[in-house]
């Protein structure tokens, strides 16, 4: 009775643990993402050559300048709720949630990372290179095009709607960074943001001096500077990690797990190599 | 009771350890492919732009900056000599991207015509060269300079049949490359702002391209070096307190 009693408790932990930890909202997230970028894409491919190299006529109105306002509503909505929202049920009591709870929550972290920085692949890689492709074979016109329309004000704004709420979420819900502001995680998320703010550099320039699009033109080297702060992602992880190595060790039976590598550089009395 | 048994708590920093992965690949294919883009994209882009000069001079010292911060980062935390490579990983994977569904799909230039600077050979000595020496200061020396030397020559296999000579109906002799370029206009791009094969370099002879790979390789050291110091300050993890 006894082994079936520690079993069942054994079974019992094992499907919360499976309950807490699980991949759905990871994989809902980036398939959700991926899924919309791929129908934008499409809605390019049909509309963009055919309805969007006359910033003038009406084709242009009504399949690109009404997109433009529709997305620019709904992204300044959704911020505004959505932090709201991160701000209101944040956790009044953050120094009284168990170990547990508190690995959840990086859990939770760990995901919303990823849904940003997957995020800001499509629009600063993705995106962003493609404008070179509308650029260099189509002269420019005017600050709004089908590929500035879609990486400038969609999938720029996007990603820095995810990386503000991640910001907001751990602040407002993990003890570590609620005890003060991770000055990579504010590269992560501020730099790629600041790369929209340049965005009005690059079209005051653009149009002030009627530049050819080369894409390696100083005017460009803003947005290069600011990308450079996406490198503090590994900054991130660095700030996570002990305290999540910690969190490993309280919350499994009270003994550490086999954290530290018994092979390798790391191994006892291998010293560590510098420069 | 403990929420996590041993095992659990194993697979769970596995878990952690995918969840690292993904946004360390993701973010750094945007920051690394951004920056990639924008310094040496027009010569990455275009086949009539990868000429002997400026093409080998600038994307070795350019693109030397996000591998060595990520060397620096893997190395120090993690021990694993393998920071270069999963770094040019990343923008391979960015340009390809791209460079098939943007550039070919979209607007329908040739994938040949289209095709990114292979870097994987340079950055698997980079790491070698750390790996084997432990030390930053021997990858700024001699991995810089390899890293750069094997540029062209890792590119050349697949460049090569471009840059024979073809002449054109009109009468001029030129590359394939060239013809390319001449055939598929890119309306916004003009010749005259095409930087290939400039300067008096060529009193060098034939030599441009090892001279130009050696020039790059020099710089490319002193750019390591500055990369690694920007690995660790961008890295660190730093906390700023409430005021």
């Amino acid at each position: 009775m006894a082994q079936y009693k520690t079993e069942a408790a054994v079974v019992k932990r094992a499907e919360s643990a499976e309950k807490m930890f699980g991949w759905g909202t990871f994989f809902k997230c980036q398939i959700a993402i991926s899924i919309f970028y791929v129908m934008i894409r499409i809605y390019q491919q049909y509309f963009s050559w055919s309805k969007g190299l006359d910033f003038f006529s009406e084709d242009f109105r009504v399949y690109w300048w009404n997109m433009l306002i529709g997305e620019l509503i709904i992204e300044a909505a959704v911020l505004t709720f959505t932090l709201g929202y991160i701000w209101k049920t944040r956790d009044r009591n953050l120094d009284k949630i168990t170990p547990e709870e508190e690995l959840r929550r990086f859990w939770g972290l760990g995901q919303w990372i990823v849904t940003f920085a997957w995020a800001v692949y499509w629009g600063a890689s993705f995106f962003t290179e493609q404008d070179g492709t509308w650029h260099q074979t189509v002269i420019r016109d005017t600050d709004f095009t089908p590929s500035h329309i879609i990486e400038f004000y969609l999938s720029y704004p996007i990603y820095i709607i995810i990386g503000i709420n991640a910001y907001m979420w751990a602040r407002t819900r993990i003890p570590l960074f609620a005890s003060g502001h991770s000055l990579p995680f504010m590269l992560t998320v501020g730099g790629p943001a600041m790369i929209f703010v340049n965005v009005a550099l690059n079209e005051w320039g653009h149009t002030f001096w009627i530049m050819e699009e080369l894409f390696v033109a100083p005017l460009h080297w803003g947005f290069v500077t600011l990308g450079w702060c996406l490198f503090g992602v590994y900054g991130v992880a660095a700030a996570m990690c002990p305290r999540i190595f910690e969190l490993l060790k309280i919350t499994s039976d009270g003994k550490a797990a086999q954290f530290a590598p018994t092979v390798g550089p790391y191994a006892p009395g291998v010293s560590k190599l510098s420069a | 009771m403990a929420l996590l048994t041993q095992q659990q708590a194993l697979s769970l920093e596995r878990k952690f350890d995918i969840i690292i992965i993904v946004a360390a690949f993701t973010g750094t294919v945007a920051g690394y492919h951004i920056h990639q883009m924008l310094t040496v994209g027009d010569w990455d882009f275009w086949l009539d732009w990868k000429d002997r000069r400026w093409w080998v001079t600038l994307t070795p010292i350019l693109l030397i900056t996000f591998p060595a911060a990520t060397q620096y980062f893997m190395w120090e935390k993690m021990r694993l000599p393998i920071g270069a490579t999963f770094c040019v990983m990343t923008l391979h994977f960015g340009q390809w991207m791209n460079r098939v569904f943007n550039f070919y799909y979209w607007a329908w230039f040739p994938v040949n015509f289209t095709t990114p600077g292979l870097m994987i050979p340079s950055a698997i000595f980079l790491d070698v060269m750390l790996m084997m020496t432990g030390s930053y200061m021997f990858t700024a020396l001699f991995g810089g300079m390899g890293w750069s030397l094997l540029f062209y020559p890792a590119n050349w296999t697949w460049l090569a049949p471009f840059h024979l000579a073809v002449k054109h109906p009109s009468g001029p002799l030129m590359s394939i490359a060239d013809l390319m370029g001449m055939e598929y206009v890119r309306s916004a791009t003009p010749e005259y702002i095409r930087i290939v094969e400039r300067g008096t370099l060529r009193t060098f002879g034939r030599d441009v391209t090892p001279v130009s790979s050696f020039f790059a390789g020099f710089i490319s050291g002193i750019v390591y070096l500055w990369w690694c110091w920007m690995g660790k300050v961008i890295a660190k993890p730093v906390w700023l307190s409430r005021t």
